[in-house]
């Protein structure tokens, strides 16, 4: 456990991005509405010790109903439309939605037009756009503190 | 790692066709011969639907059976590896399979609770409902528990909500093009999905990697176990609330990632793989980079391990959870570090002439107990043998190669890589230079039926610990 802890305090030390603390936050939930697992991937390591994303106060939070922006991955495959509008209308507001990565986006979408819907726009209103395939942890880091 | 020992193996697979009376028979031959069956697949095929089944050996073999009045007897009880093969095939090209009962729907959703859910019986048994949306960042899938109390009795899964239709959308697309329907399947084993790719076409058209191509492509899919596996132990970590554990293993999958960046240009290394070529390569200074970034990784990574190892608290929570033992992980087709972990030994490394591996021999846990010890621990052991095998391939040239035509060219292809996960498998059937049919089996798509099994018995509290202890992909079983 020493060395475990010993470790991340050094990475700690050597990630430090000199960003000072904010008052406000931010409070995220994810929706995978078919994507290829890479935005997930990316995604989770804005949590890791170089990104640490908790510093600035945002949060990944577990329901829709703790959410101030619903962050959504993937197409919208034809089996994920009703899940993905069911946890929109659970948020409460005011709400933000975001598009991460190109196939929310709707740019490049591989797979049958008859399984996709083909961009987050189709079904709820956007608010934010990260583009990338996938976006790295930084430039999502970015587009959410803009 | 003799690149010239594995010359003798023949390019494409042997294309067999039976009637559909002696569909079974043939199959049952198959197995008898002792090849290993891999997929199962059907096609459209000018009005009644056909059906082929891939089984592995030194020359692949290709069974393959029109149906009659849509309807092929069913094989599931030869092989019980094949029932999502035949309930896909059934959703996606209204094969009926005879004797395959109830034929469930797999890739199709239905409104009914009864058309895909197994009744459960008993003293106050109760169903928990969980997803498509899961409470972290997690892929889409269902999963629905029968529990007494907090004790598992059953588990149904329902999968395929992420399902894009890349293997149709493949179709009548250029050869060389298609590779990315394959490479957008699954971001984690981007890697050994579009080798897989690539491999079978050049399989089909009797094409053979030079040794720069074997090692570049080696380099690769070993670069891209790496990462999975640090992330792997991290999830594992995670899994049981052991927050120092998650976060140390997850920097390394950072430094991990960093280092693909670093050398291909993006942290998934997407699209460093292609047909008859390499798009990636390695100068002297990148190799000299890569071989010193992952000395330092695998000392780091051995530090840490020690220091779990010694963690009781974490290692209380491991042993005899999530048991698979090795009967069923051989029945079930297993693949990979988790089949590895039941004692079922196949590591389709060890039979992978068109890759650098030689005579690789895989890892096995000290304790084959296929729980999540077991699991977790060949991770480490593998992350081990890869720091090593990708030290010796950074000493060699890295900067790709052609392919030469050996045999004559062929409208079907296949080839098997073990990626991260184990085995993925992909049969192309071409057509005046395009793809007529894609199939990519994956190892998730082996492994996510074991998971059912593997909870049973278990208490609730304790699945999110299991399923991460097999760290199975939605996207790549969607497709």
């Amino acid at each position: 456990m020493f060395v475990l802890l010993k470790k991340l305090q050094e990475i700690k030390a050597e990630a430090a991005t000199g960003a000072p603390p904010r008052r406000t936050s931010l409070a995220l939930r994810h929706v995978d509405a078919g994507s290829c697992n890479g935005c997930e991937h990316e995604l989770q390591n804005v949590s890791n010790p170089y990104y640490d994303l908790a510093r600035f106060g945002l949060s990944l939070v577990a329901s829709p109903r703790h959410a101030d922006v619903l962050l959504i991955t993937g197409p919208v495959t034809t089996r994920m439309v009703e899940p993905l509008q069911r946890a929109y209308e659970a948020m409460p507001e005011p709400r933000l939605v975001a598009a991460l990565g190109d196939c929310a986006l709707g740019c490049n979408v591989l797979g049958l037009g008859s399984e996709l819907v083909g961009s987050v726009e189709r079904v709820l209103p956007v608010d934010i756009r990260i583009p990338g395939c996938p976006p790295t942890p930084a430039a999502i880091a970015a587009a959410i503190f803009r | 790692m003799g690149w010239l020992s594995a010359v003798t193996h023949t390019e494409a697979p042997e294309l067999r066709t039976v009637a559909a009376a002696e569909w079974r028979e043939a199959v049952s031959e198959a197995l008898a011969t002792g090849r290993r069956f891999t997929s199962l697949h059907a096609l459209d095929e000018s009005g009644d639907a056909t059906v082929r089944a891939l089984f592995g050996g030194e020359q692949p073999l290709l069974l393959s059976c029109r149906s009659i009045d849509a309807t092929v007897p069913s094989i599931i009880d030869l092989i019980p590896a094949a029932t999502w093969d035949e309930r896909e095939a059934h959703d996606l090209y209204g094969v009926r399979f005879d004797g395959h009962t109830p034929l469930r729907p797999l890739v199709h959703h239905s409104p009914t609770l009864d058309d895909w859910v197994v009744p459960v019986h008993g003293h106050n048994p109760y169903d928990v409902a969980v997803g498509p949306i899961h409470a972290g960042v997690i892929e889409s899938g269902h999963f629905r528990f029968h529990l007494v109390g907090e004790r598992i009795l059953h588990l149904d899964l329902r999968l395929f909500y992420k399902h894009r239709g890349l293997e149709k959308a493949s179709e009548g697309v250029g050869e060389r093009e298609a590779i990315r329907f394959v490479g957008r399947a699954c971001a984690a084993d981007h890697v050994a999905h579009t080798l897989a790719y690539a491999q079978a076409i050049e399989s089909a058209h009797g094409l053979w990697p030079s040794p720069g191509l074997s090692d570049t492509r080696t380099f690769l899919v070993e670069l891209e176990r790496i990462w999975n596996h640090l992330n792997d132990i991290a999830a594992i970590c995670a899994g049981v609330g052991f927050a120092a554990g998650n976060m140390a293993f997850a920097a390394l999958k950072e430094r991990a990632q960093r280092l693909n960046d670093d050398l291909s240009g993006h942290r998934f290394l997407f699209d460093t793989i292609a047909v008859g070529e390499s798009p990636f390569g390695l100068d002297r200074g990148g190799r000299d980079r890569a071989r010193a970034t992952l000395r330092e990784l695998r000392a780091d990574a051995a530090t840490l391990w020690r220091a779990l190892l010694f963690n009781a608290s974490f290692q209380a929570r491991l042993g005899d959870i999530g048991v698979v033992d090795k009967s069923l992980a051989v029945e079930l087709g297993m693949v990979g570090p988790a089949a590895r972990a039941s004692g079922h030994a196949v590591d389709a490394r060890s039979e992978s002439p068109r890759l650098s591996y030689g005579t690789f021999a895989a890892a096995h846990p000290r304790e084959r107990t296929g729980d999540v010890r077991a699991r977790l621990e060949i991770r480490a052991l593998e992350l081990d043998d890869s720091f090593t095998i990708l030290d010796e391939l950074a000493a060699r040239d890295l900067s790709g190669g052609p392919v030469h035509a050996r045999a004559a060219s062929s409208v079907v292809g296949t080839s098997i890589v073990e990626g991260a996960r184990g085995a993925s498998a992909c049969i192309v059937e071409l057509a005046g230079g395009n793809v007529r049919r894609l199939r990519l089996r994956t190892s998730s798509y082996a492994n996510w039926p074991a998971v059912a099994p593997a909870v049973v018995g278990n208490l609730l509290p304790d699945f999110p610990l299991i399923n991460k202890s097999f760290e199975l992909c939605y996207a790549c079983v969607d497709r």
